[in-house]
């Protein structure tokens, strides 16, 4: 199983690891990772179909300003592992997933936003030292031992935990299988959630709703509705564009006269103005 | 480009330096206090270094000034950089520059360029492309994840690479002219919108609950209660609980806490055989 756990531990590292080195390109989706933990461990088919139903779990889990409701390489890694190696079904690989990728992104929260809290004095250390090297070093430090602490979970997960993981997958009652594969449909509420919380507004709540109606009911499809909302934003943008010229404007009007002037003109005008306006 | 023809051959040297780094920009993490200060200092590092480069006590403050809180969504996150740079330029050639003023403006830029870069890149083109990719992935095809991989990320390192650009040659007055004459908000509440619209529709596609509970009837066949549900209103108890656990998001509750809820509450609906 070294062999198998060093890989599994590998895959995390490079996805994760990776992923944020390189501009968070997205090689820490189910999708992609699901396809490289297939190709080390030599099923890629399986290993793509397995990320494609780990990637709709995991749509609402991104990490957001730190805040992170589930951490889908670890829990992608596993589940595909498992899968594959030790020939667990799908769909109990597929239910474990979830809880494993809450489990990993309470660690990663706490790795990120506690432990690594530890370099906080460097920061201003070396910022006072005037060293920007010592700062590119460190950065890089950081990062490694952050990402190479994380992939140790997994190596001890895939080794001391195959043997466990294979009795306690045969031994789920039916019913817990089913509530296991529930938390997998209420997960996304959580991420869209935190997601919401970023853009909501009293004004803009019924858009919510409306992209909701456009699937539930009238099926569109995802770019279907994201071509409808661009076209919708841009319709109301120009409205909003036209409203604040005129707005603008105004202001300036308002503006000229107490520049030019004495602020007793400024007054009349504007009492004039407003006069006008009612008759 | 227009706005890339009054760029000198240093200028654009040290702006895909910028660029460049920026990729780093979250690869390490000081904290929750300090967040990604370190990636933000290591990516504007280019600018420091050749604006104070005969002035050792000017680098070290600008260093010291940047070790300050900083997460934006990196592809939007390099205008602040480009635009740090064109006022770190500024501060070390005037005396009078005020500095704080640079660290102000990049903390005023996190929230709106943050709201408008999550989105677009969480919201919209993330969700169009894994959709892309998914649907060709169930069906063990390795073009799913590199039609995922592209779809994503063309338009986000294009975008990373023109704001770096901006941000450096538009400058902060063109920062405070669209605050003030309300540019800014019409760019947020269409960025906001989109994204609503966008959450909606993976709420209704992604968040799945279905009962099978069903209730006898003597003589008669049984009452699938989904059916009802679904008769009320398509989707009704996804809807409810994503309301709800953003409502006890607003309400400060801590994520963990609803997340541990959501499971504990599926995990009993299985139990009881509800799903």
């Amino acid at each position: 199983m070294y062999k198998e756990a060093f890989l599994a531990a590998l895959t995390v590292f490079i996805c994760y690891g990776g992923n944020w080195l390189f501009g968070q390109s997205m090689i820490e989706r189910p999708l992609v990772v699901g396809c490289i933990a297939g190709l080390i461990f030599g099923d890629m088919r399986t290993g793509i179909i397995m990320g494609a139903s780990l990637e709709a779990i995991f749509m609402g889990a991104v990490d957001i300003g730190g805040a992170l409701s589930a951490e889908p390489v670890t829990a992608t890694v596993l589940a595909t592992t498992f899968s594959i190696v030790l020939n667990v079904n799908d769909k109990a690989a597929l239910a474990l997933a979830v809880p494993i990728g809450v489990l990993a992104a309470f660690i990663s929260m706490f790795m990120k936003n506690v432990v690594m809290n530890l370099f906080a004095p460097l920061v201003d250390k070396y910022a006072k030292e005037n060293n920007p090297r010592a700062i590119a070093i460190m950065h890089y430090s950081m990062w490694f031992i952050n990402y190479f602490i994380f992939s140790l979970i997994t190596f001890f997960s895939v080794l001391k935990g195959a043997k466990p993981v294979q009795q306690l997958v045969n031994s789920i009652p039916d019913n817990l299988m089913a509530g296991l594969a529930a938390t997998g449909g209420l997960l996304p509420a959580v991420g869209f959630a935190i997601l919401m919380r970023m853009l909501w507004s009293k004004q803009l709540a019924p858009y919510f709703f409306l992209g909701f109606v456009l699937v539930a009911y009238l099926e569109l499809p995802s770019v279907a509705v994201a071509v409808l909302g661009i076209i919708l934003v841009l319709v109301t943008s120009f409205k909003d564009k036209q409203l604040l010229d005129i707005e603008n404007k105004q202001k300036e009007l308002e503006m000229r006269p107490t520049v030019s002037a004495s602020g007793a003109a400024a007054g009349s005008e504007s009492e004039q103005e407003e006069e006008d306006f009612f008759s | 480009m227009k706005m890339n023809e009054n760029i000198s051959k240093e200028d654009r040297k040290m702006l895909n330096g910028i660029f460049w780094r920026s990729f780093t920009v979250f690869a390490s993490r000081a904290g929750a206090t300090k967040a990604h200060a370190p990636g933000f200092m290591y990516s504007v590092a280019p600018a420091l270094n050749r604006y104070y480069k005969d002035d050792p006590e000017g680098r070290r403050e600008a260093y010291m000034r940047h070790t300050t809180w900083y997460n934006i969504t990196q592809n939007v996150g390099t205008f602040v950089m480009g635009l740090v740079a064109s006022m770190e330029k500024k501060n070390a050639e005037e005396k009078d520059f005020d500095a704080e003023s640079i660290v102000a403006l990049k903390t005023s830029l996190m929230g709106p360029l943050s709201g408008i870069g999550d989105s677009i890149f969480w919201g919209v083109i993330r969700v169009i492309a894994a959709g892309v990719g998914i649907s060709l992935a169930a069906q063990g095809s390795v073009l799913g994840p590199i039609l995922f991989l592209l779809i994503y990320n063309i338009p986000a390192i294009l975008t990373r690479y023109y704001l770096t650009y901006m941000g450096f040659s538009l400058g902060s007055s063109f920062i405070e002219k669209i605050y003030a004459n309300g540019s800014m908000k019409i760019l947020n509440k269409a960025a906001s919108t989109l994204g609503l619209i966008m959450i909606g529709s993976m709420t209704a596609s992604m968040v799945k609950f279905e009962s099978k509970l069903s209730v006898p009837i003597a003589g008669g066949k049984p009452i699938e209660i989904q059916t009802y549900f679904d008769q009320l209103f398509k989707g009704l108890v996804p809807l409810g609980i994503t309301l709800l656990c953003y409502w006890l998001l607003s309400k400060k509750v801590n994520v963990n806490w609803i997340l541990l809820g959501v499971l504990v509450f599926a995990i009993i609906m299985g139990l009881l055989g509800v799903v």
